[in-house]
């Protein structure tokens, strides 16, 4: 067994510039001894070479937020990462692919705090905290080759996370977070063919559930929760591939839906 | 040979190339060089109507066409005009449109009505309306012209089953009193997150029920009135909309919900 401490400005600079220039690199544990905790250690690192160079924290997401992906993956627990407003597209935006590897999409739901959170807090106090609800999506973009990692590895790489848009917010003066998401339907749309279906429940049993979730990870992190920031709560659907000249619409029923245009390929 | 004799030749002809059209999917000369007036246009259309029903069509309901004004004017006339709705035109909520099914297919978002009980006298009011109105359901017609090059006059039209090809109703069914004011009632039609068109309840005549009692009392008049069960397109909401193939269009009127017309990709 290796001893030697990872060095974890090196791996974060390597994931940094990956990102940057839109290639994939081979995984960190191919050479490197990283385990879960030294992986969130290099995304933290990562995110904060970024936020130096102006980005500002917007929000965290959970990954792995599904049994079946828990199972998947071999893992009895979530992971996150971070988001920051470089990250956030407009609804209805177009964006360009090529700032990606081999990007996907998939549906989820947006929560917006209205106080700050972290540690261990109770249900009541999720839904105290939450004063927006909305119908978004994530952007996952793996930074190793095949999209292929370790935990350890998309830990490390901000689990994946690319990118983000958010529907129109929904106070939830006028939307009941308990049972308005309990099972709503959501698809997500491909030129106007749902490609999948789901549901909010996929997403821990209940969306809610990732508040506390998210504020227990990021105390563990020694991280708090701002007011305003998103927190993206997890996947309802598989996520698909995302391919140049397509609109995604992820369609949360009553909640609401989310859109996005991708550019035409370049020189097509 | 009569005038009356030629006349009856004309209607024929005119129908017969129609017919024709209708069933070898190939568009056709336009028929005004054998029907030049309303009356007589009506007669070709009913004489195909009385030819499709002999062949086991199943008449289902009504289209109201004409009702914009800026359409009226185009074709300089002063009244709407109707077609028939036959079951095999009813498409429902997002089913696949075989490529094909219509010829020169475009797409207009109507209010259509579902009747309860029979229209039957010689001059209705509104209020036998709110009594035989079952429901209220948001639709997409897909026009489409069996001559060619969408080169029609007025007799073209009429004659041609008023332009109609397929219908799509949505699976959300409204009572009248339910439905909110049609007159003021939003409709966006998207496709790919654009939108294609866009209108209210008040393009259609001042107000939907306003086509409605036009055609029941037309319908009387002519032999053949509306009856319970009776589907009825009330007219387009907004501009009709070029549709080719891959397309999924997407209708949403304020207050009745959403409707979508998935056209299939060409056979390769």
């Amino acid at each position: 067994m290796s001893t030697v401490t990872p060095d974890v400005a090196a791996l974060a600079r390597t994931l940094d510039d990956a990102a940057l220039r839109a290639r994939a690199v081979p995984r960190l544990t191919d050479t490197a001894d990283l385990d879960v905790e030294a992986g969130y250690a290099v995304q933290r690192a990562l995110v904060e070479r970024r936020l130096a160079r102006g980005e500002r924290m917007a929000g965290i997401k959970l990954g792995f937020t599904s049994k079946a992906k828990m199972r998947q993956m071999g893992v009895d627990d979530l992971i996150w990462g971070r988001l920051t407003d470089a990250m956030r597209f407009p609804d209805g935006a177009t964006v360009r692919l090529d700032r990606f590897v081999h990007p996907r999409i998939e549906p989820e739901i947006a929560f917006l705090l209205g106080r700050p959170l972290t540690g261990d807090i109770s249900g009541e106090e999720a839904v105290a905290a939450v004063t927006a609800v909305a119908p978004a999506y994530e952007i996952i973009d793996s930074r190793y080759e095949g999209f292929r990692f370790s935990l350890p590895d998309v830990v490390a790489d901000n689990s994946s996370s690319s990118g983000f848009g958010v529907g129109p917010w929904r106070d939830v003066r006028s939307f009941d977070l308990v049972t308005g998401l309990a099972h709503l339907g959501m698809t997500l749309e491909v030129d106007g063919r749902a490609v999948e279906t789901g549901s909010s429940a996929a997403i821990l049993g209940h969306p809610l559930r990732s508040i506390t979730a998210a504020a227990r990870l990021a105390a563990d992190a020694g991280l708090v929760l701002e007011k305003g920031w998103v927190v993206l709560a997890g996947a309802a659907t598989a996520a698909v591939p995302l391919e140049a000249g397509r609109h995604v619409r992820v369609n949360a029923g009553r909640l609401g839906s989310v859109d996005i245009t991708t550019e035409e390929e370049q020189g097509r | 040979m009569t005038a009356e004799n030629t006349r009856t030749d004309a209607v024929r002809a005119a129908a017969d190339r129609l017919a024709r059209a209708h069933a070898d999917g190939v568009p056709v000369e336009p028929v005004r060089d054998l029907v030049t007036d309303v009356d007589a246009a009506y007669r070709v259309q009913d004489r195909l109507t009385h030819r499709w029903l002999g062949e086991g069509r199943r008449l289902v309901g009504r289209k109201i066409g004409l009702t914009s004004t800026a359409v009226q004017r185009q074709l300089g006339v002063d009244s709407p005009d109707f077609g028939m709705l036959f079951a095999d035109m009813a498409v429902p909520d997002g089913a696949e449109i075989p490529a094909g099914a219509v010829l020169q297919p475009k797409a207009e978002a109507e209010i259509a009505l579902v009747l309860g009980s029979d229209l039957t006298h010689e001059r209705h009011t509104v209020a036998d309306l709110f009594r035989a109105v079952a429901y209220v359901v948001p639709a997409i017609e897909v026009v489409g012209s069996r001559i060619r090059d969408w080169d029609i006059t007025l007799a073209d039209t009429v004659a041609d089953n008023a332009s109609c090809g397929l219908y799509v109703l949505g699976a959300t069914p409204t009572p009248l009193e339910r439905a909110g004011d049609l007159r003021t009632a939003g409709m966006i039609m998207d496709r790919r997150g654009d939108q294609v068109s866009t209108g209210t309840g008040a393009a259609c005549l001042g107000h939907p029920l306003n086509a409605a009692l036009w055609l029941a009392d037309t319908l009387v008049r002519l032999g053949r009135p509306l009856l319970a069960g009776d589907t009825v397109l009330t007219g387009a909401l907004g501009p009709m909309v070029p549709v080719t193939a891959g397309d999924v269009l997407e209708a949403h009127i304020e207050g009745l919900g959403s409707v979508r017309a998935a056209f299939a990709w060409e056979e390769s």
